[in-house]
């Protein structure tokens, strides 16, 4: 949920989920990273980092296609300084309904609600600038 | 930031099916930066003594 929350989702979440573009059986370079960066190992695709907060790492992300295809449609965010990518909220949305654990069910009716509020502030802060335009 | 979440909350006045409250939640997640959201994530946490997994597992978190 950290990407739906950087997007404006009012939820909350206990980890943050990063898709590795690597095969699930090479986790331990991810691992011998982490732990280079102070994280401390919690499982093969999970670690604690230095400041408390948990990280988990996915190599196969259900319900969405391939890691280049979504990569290439992923949102690009300022965050912390840096630029990240995250998958859009509609993406986010298409995984949890595959996914259909009761957590990702919980979280539907947010995601929905966020996407149509969004779009209802898009097009009425449009709005002004159209009407001026007919003028 | 309060100017903004206003002008939002405005233009959200006339959803149905939403509180007040919960029209000023969207507002202000809405119209919030990447970064002004993250720290309102973590603030929440943080005020639930939830922030860090070593805090959680007191509360019977696994």
């Amino acid at each position: 949920m950290s990407g739906a929350i950087l997007q404006g989702v009012p939820a909350t979440t206990l980890d943050t989920d990063i898709w590795i573009d690597l095969p699930s059986r090479q986790y331990i370079r991810v691992l011998n990273l982490c732990r280079r960066l102070g994280a401390e190992v919690r499982a093969n695709t999970v670690v604690d980092l230095s400041d408390g907060s948990t990280v988990n790492f996915l190599y196969q992300v259900h319900g969405l296609r391939g890691f280049h295809y979504e990569y290439q449609r992923a949102k690009r965010l300022n965050w912390l300084g840096m630029t990240v990518a995250v998958l859009p909220l509609k993406r986010i949305y298409a995984s949890k309904k595959f996914v259909r654990r009761p957590k990702d069910l919980a979280h539907l009716p947010l995601l929905e609600q966020t996407m149509k509020l969004g779009r209802r502030l898009a097009r009425e802060t449009r709005k002004p600038v159209l009407d001026r335009a007919k003028k | 930031m309060e100017k903004k979440v206003a002008r939002a909350l405005a233009k959200l006045r006339r959803v149905r099916g939403l509180s007040e409250e919960e029209k000023y939640l969207f507002a202000r997640s809405l119209v919030a930066t990447p970064d002004e959201r993250w720290r309102l994530h973590e603030s929440f946490l943080r005020s639930h003594d939830l922030f860090t997994r070593s805090a959680r597992r007191k509360y019977g978190f696994r």
